[in-house]
């Protein structure tokens, strides 16, 4: 289960991206941070440290010349 | 009900016998435009101009020397987040409302170059996301089949410029179902290519390793005809394929008998239930699939919400760096719905977007090999018909899985297909997945089901 987030973290973690945000955008947020959590959990799998992540690009011509 | 409305192929037929005048179809399209626009909001900004003039170089070129391609004189229209040059290109934002390109994206400029006809630019969510608003420049797309009813997005002008027969084809967009989704609500044909099939150059990004451009039109086999012209590669775009590009409307017309199609039953059935019409819709595709011929197994595939997770947390990451340097300074500028989910960038940690693209390894890895003896798969697009545009939930993203989604994680090749209409006379779709850059095997069998059909005899009112 994801850890709710408390205040001092959530406004830290506001404060770090420079987001500035009225009262009621920071309590719309807040009450979808456990979303963001459970999603961040459900990708976290036992796949050891040699799994490797998904590549979007590969060498262009330009990284070749 | 009305089908006069040509397909790109019919069109094509006519005006290459010289029986059809690209000036008059144009002018046919910009009349439905006039007639209908002030209440579907489908374009952003008509080019009539131009288009009349673009139209009355290719009727001259034609009757000169005949056409260049099936798409020379053929009406379009391009997605607001595609540039275009000398012409505004807003994503409907506050933030780019003087904005006016000082060149072409590569699709726009390769559908020039295939000889089409530009009528404008259309209506889209913000920056391809979030939306609908009703805070934007322009009021949200309406859907011409019942205009108190969603578009869905992000491609929602493109969706109803095409179902009303204001354009035969248009540019969408997709990032987890931005052209699905209009297509599938507006029951018009649209294509998700295979990533990196299709220049993203000059498409203003809303989740780098997601995006996808691709082409929405009536049928598939117009579909296939508009990507024969986007298709290949483009040093511009970093993620862009080489590959060889088939000729996919060769691949049209044939028969299906012994296509191996699986069905990711839990997608629709359990993971995320879908409405009664839409499992008789999705269950009456694969028994006339299955009378033409092909052979249906079942697909297992990990839950949809995994796929979601993964999908979303890259794009809530990918997002937000596009615009942190607008959102730091000009967030306030930025729509409700836009600004909100550039706000959740902040709570996705470094360590959570990399685990989530090392999920997305296992996961395209989980599909390969499910797919490995088949050419499709088969699964929803959308749980029901349209709601109310009144009515979306703000955060759905973490309440609905998107059964588009898993195909934007693993960058296969996906198409939405009006499969039927529901109890309120809204469209139903089924989606069909193909294998990377099998983008002809795709268009093949929905070919095939598009004519077995009837589906695509009716058109909305509004046309």
């Amino acid at each position: 289960m994801p850890i709710p987030i408390d205040e001092s973290a959530f406004g830290y973690l506001l404060a770090r991206a420079g987001l500035t945000l009225t009262d009621a955008e920071k309590a719309e947020l807040k009450s979808v941070c456990d979303g963001i959590a459970t999603m961040a959990e459900r990708v976290r799998k036992p796949r050891g440290r040699m799994a490797e992540p998904a590549l979007t690009y590969g060498f262009a011509d330009e990284d070749l010349q | 009900m009305t089908t006069a409305i040509p397909t790109i192929a019919e069109a094509a037929r006519q005006i290459a016998a010289k029986k059809l005048s690209p000036v008059e179809l144009t002018k046919a399209c910009l009349d439905r435009v006039h007639a209908h626009d002030e209440r579907l909001h489908a374009f952003v900004h008509l080019t009539e101009e131009r288009a009349l003039a673009e139209a009355r170089a290719a009727e001259a070129a034609i009757m000169a020397s005949g056409p260049k391609g099936p798409l020379h004189g053929i009406p379009i229209g391009l997605k607001d987040i595609v540039d275009t040059k000398g012409i505004p290109t807003t994503c409907q934002s506050k933030l780019l409302q003087d904005n006016i390109p000082d060149a072409d994206a590569t699709c726009a400029e390769n559908l020039n170059a295939a000889g089409s006809v530009l009528m404008g630019k259309l209506t889209t969510h913000e920056f391809a996301d979030g939306g609908p608003s009703f805070d934007l420049p322009r009021p949200p797309a309406r859907n011409p089949w019942n205009t108190d009813h969603f578009t869905a997005g992000s491609s929602s002008g493109t969706g109803a410029a095409v179902a009303a027969g204001m354009i035969l084809c248009g540019i969408g967009t997709d990032t987890g179902g931005s052209i699905r989704g209009p297509a599938a609500y507006c029951g018009i044909a649209g294509l998700k290519p295979t990533y990196g099939l299709v220049s993203r150059a000059g498409v203003a990004p809303a989740a780098y390793s997601l995006d996808h451009i691709g082409p929405m039109a009536w049928t598939a086999a117009d579909c296939a005809l508009m990507l024969q012209a986007l298709a290949g590669h483009d040093p511009r775009d970093p993620a862009s394929a080489k590959r060889p590009i088939p000729d996919y409307a060769a691949s049209l017309g044939g028969r299906i008998m012994g296509a191996k199609i699986g069905v990711i039953h839990h997608f629709h059935e359990t993971d995320h239930k879908v409405s009664d019409d839409t499992q008789r819709a999705i269950t009456a595709a694969i028994d006339t699939l299955r009378s033409l011929g092909a052979e249906i197994c079942e697909v297992q595939l990990s839950p949809l919400q995994d796929w979601n997770a993964c999908g979303s947390l890259i794009s809530i990451v990918e997002r937000a760096a596009a615009y942190e340097e607008w959102s730091r300074t000009r967030l306030g500028d930025f729509g409700e719905r836009m600004r909100t989910r550039l706000m959740l960038g902040a709570f996705v940690s470094g360590v959570d977007y990399l685990q989530a693209v090392r999920r997305r390894r296992e996961l395209r890895a989980e599909l390969k090999a499910a797919m490995a003896d088949l050419d499709v798969v088969v699964t929803a697009v959308f749980p029901g018909e349209a709601p109310p545009i009144d009515a979306l939930p703000k955060w759905d993203v973490f309440q609905q899985p998107s059964f588009m989604m898993p195909f934007n994680v693993a960058g296969y090749p996906a198409m939405s297909l009006c499969s039927g209409f529901g109890a309120k006379g809204l469209p139903l779709a089924i989606q069909l997945v193909g294998k990377p850059f099998q983008e002809a095997t795709v268009l093949r069998i929905a070919d095939a089901f598009e004519k077995a059909t009837q589906f695509r005899d009716r058109r909305p009112l509004a046309a």
